[in-house]
């Protein structure tokens, strides 16, 4: 379960975030521009990443190959690639807000696992969803010191903050 | 080695939103005021509201206590953060309307469902009222602190936004540079450092509460996703201490911004300064245990630590704070007015207020003490007499006519009731702890009831005083938007 949620979930997202960022700056924006801008990007990749969260999301990707195929093209197309484009447009509000949703919904869920009174999941067992829950809150702590951190050096300032690396994508 | 000189600057009147803030603020601390002195009354056994009135306000009063000064806190703050760095007015408005919006939900949690579980709305209690409120009223009540949180957050946001952007990150928000380099005199100015300590703490702090929250809520409906109590008390406490004592280090920047213009003496970002502000940063965030201490089923170390950092972080910000106060008063020549005097009683009453929590703060001591109105009566202290203190001599800064004009009688006699009323309301707390009375009790026994009754005629003449104070700052409102110097200048320098 945990490799399920914490190890190959992530790297499907990770996949739509380095597609959308081998893209040329012109054409993410373009498509920016044509998707409505910033705030749907969020929108769309806020609810497909919830809807994944679900333990029953998670049973049926196991057990129907069609909710599999919808799980690997969902979430990089509808979590990593529209997080990056919306990314660049976000100030550290936008951004700020995406990272404590993410991390306080990361803690809570993993919360919710560890204290779960059933197994909510049919495919793992209860002792796979206990530790599930278990790492869930210890990345959810880990990921909000490291954006912590990265306010203290002053990263993750959003579009006015000139990016080395051109493509203003940083992640934090 | 730096060198400091004050330059002046110009006084500078607060924006629409700033204003909306304090008079939302002075409204509302008014009525809870009025609350609290209903509280003590019943105690008193001058009045009969009842039990359940009285566990009403209870939770009314502490939980909009903590917000409203929060309000006030954020309004100060506000106002001079925005002279060095460009904050987002549209920000600081959905604020406003989130925290109003969350205030409803209480009240009508509160005034129409009767959930009178406190502030702390400790689990299990709000699930398990027993047939007393609903559901739906916990809900409300939880919610409306989520949705309160949720406008903080988009504050603090912001302002961290801000401070990156002008200083380039938090750590250099709070002068680390500087601190661990060569002081070259360029740290921020203290309104700038203690707003990024506040950020900084806050945004840890309430992401935690909303995570607590959260959780009680989904328990409240299902009630097998069971919480761990203790971790949910140590979670609710983590986030309502950091909370409470961010809205002081708020408030503070007002001594820190008004003091210097007064007596023309630089308040420096000095190593020491910024050393003891990073100090506090880190150990805010540990010192909450010392409300657990009696619960003896956490671990040993975490109490120890409580006990430890409860000590430490008494001092750094109140020494440096209250030591550079009286550095920059001691024969400057100030020449005392409503606000010079506000703003300087206010360091009397945080250092007086934070010694009672400093006793309480040891072990032994609490086991017998904290259940008592030992620990209303400090931080009653702390907060009227330290950081309500701070925010009225802020409103009367802002709506001071001219730099010479002279306070009435009436305004005098209001700053005097305010320090004896609350050093009286505050003693009658310290002084029924000392005896035995309990704390969060409706009915008193008979021999704590002579020092509620005084602790009732002493809020009278409390909320007396208070009300000079608002009604003044009303009346000026007009004032308080235009630029022009309103500092009577030391008389060194207005020769």
């Amino acid at each position: 379960m945990s490799s399920h949620m914490l190890v190959q979930m992530p790297l499907l997202a990770v996949i739509g975030i380095v597609a959308c960022r081998m893209l040329p700056v012109r054409l993410q924006d373009s498509i920016l521009v044509k998707v409505g801008g910033s705030v749907p990007c969020v929108m769309v990749a806020l609810f497909a990443s919830s809807y994944w969260m679900l333990p029953r999301a998670l049973d049926a990707a196991l057990n129907d190959p069609l909710a599999e195929l919808a799980k690997f093209l969902s979430l990089p197309l509808l979590v990593g690639f529209p997080l990056v484009l919306a990314w660049r447009r976000l100030t550290l509000i936008g951004r700020g807000f995406v990272w404590t949703n993410f991390i306080s919904m990361l803690a809570v869920l993993g919360w919710l696992y560890i204290v779960a009174p059933v197994r909510v999941c049919n495919s793992y067992l209860v002792n796979d969803q206990e530790s599930a829950g278990w790492y869930m809150v210890i990345i959810s702590v880990l990921i909000f010191l490291w954006w912590l951190g990265t306010l203290m050096v002053g990263g993750g300032m959003g579009p006015d903050k000139h990016d080395s690396s051109g493509s203003g994508t940083t992640l934090a | 080695m730096a060198s400091y000189t004050y330059t002046p600057t110009p006084d500078q009147g607060a924006k629409a939103g700033v204003l909306a803030y304090l008079v939302i603020s002075a409204v509302v601390l008014l009525l809870m005021m009025l609350f609290g002195l209903l509280m003590r009354m019943e105690q008193a056994q001058f009045i009969s509201i009842g039990g359940l009135w009285f566990y009403k306000l209870l939770t009314l009063h502490g939980a909009g206590m903590v917000g409203i000064v929060a309000l006030a806190g954020a309004a100060v703050m506000w106002h001079f953060l925005g002279q060095y760095v460009q904050l987002t007015q549209g920000i600081f408005m959905a604020n406003l309307v989130l925290f109003l919006t969350g205030v409803v939900m209480i009240l009508g949690s509160v005034l129409v469902g009767d959930f009178h579980a406190g502030w702390t709305f400790l689990f299990p209690l709000p699930g398990t009222s027993m047939g007393l409120w609903s559901q739906g009223a916990a809900a409300s009540f939880m919610g409306g602190l989520l949705v309160i949180g949720v406008g903080f957050v988009l504050l603090h946001l912001d302002i961290a936004r801000a401070i990156i952007k002008r200083y380039g990150g938090l750590g250099r928000g709070l002068g680390w540079p500087q601190l661990f380099g060569p002081d070259d005199g360029n740290a921020p100015p203290p309104a700038v450092v203690a707003s990024t300590m506040v950020t900084i703490v806050n945004l840890i702090g309430l992401v935690v509460g909303a995570s607590i929250l959260v959780m009680m809520l989904v328990n409240l409906y299902v009630p097998t996703f069971e919480i761990d109590a203790l971790l949910a008390k140590g979670m609710i406490y983590f986030f309502g201490h950091v909370f409470i004592n961010a809205v002081i280090y708020m408030a503070v920047i007002a001594v820190y911004e008004i003091l210097p213009r007064y007596t023309q003496r630089p308040w420096k970002s000095n190593k020491v300064f910024l050393a003891s502000w990073t100090a506090s940063t880190i150990m805010v965030m540990f010192i909450f245990p010392h409300h657990l201490l009696m619960d003896y089923a956490f671990p040993k170390w975490f109490l120890i630590m409580g006990h430890i950092i409860g000590y430490l972080n008494t001092f750094p910000i109140l020494i440096v704070t209250g030591y550079g106060a009286m550095m920059i008063v001691y024969r400057s020549g100030i020449r005392w007015d409503m606000c010079s005097r506000l703003l300087f009683v206010s360091l009397f009453g945080w250092a007086v207020g934070a010694m009672p929590a400093f006793i309480d703060g040891t072990i032994t001591v609490n086991y017998v003490m904290h259940n008592t109105l030992w620990v209303p009566g400090h931080f009653h202290t702390y907060l009227i007499l330290g950081m309500v203190a701070m925010v009225f001599g802020f409103m009367y800064y802002l709506g001071k006519p001219d730099e010479n004009a002279k306070d009435s009688p009436i305004d005098v006699a209001a700053f005097w009731g305010f320090v004896i009323g609350t050093m009286g309301f505050t003693m009658s707390f310290l002084y029924g702890g000392k005896e035995g009375a309990a704390r969060r009790y409706a009915e008193h026994l008979p021999n704590w009831v002579p020092y509620d009754r005084l602790g009732s005629i002493f809020a009278m003449l409390l909320i007396a005083s208070v009300l000079v104070f608002i009604f003044r700052f009303l009346g000026r409102l007009g004032l308080a938007r235009r630029d022009y110097q309103r500092a009577s200048l030391a008389r060194s320098m207005a020769t």
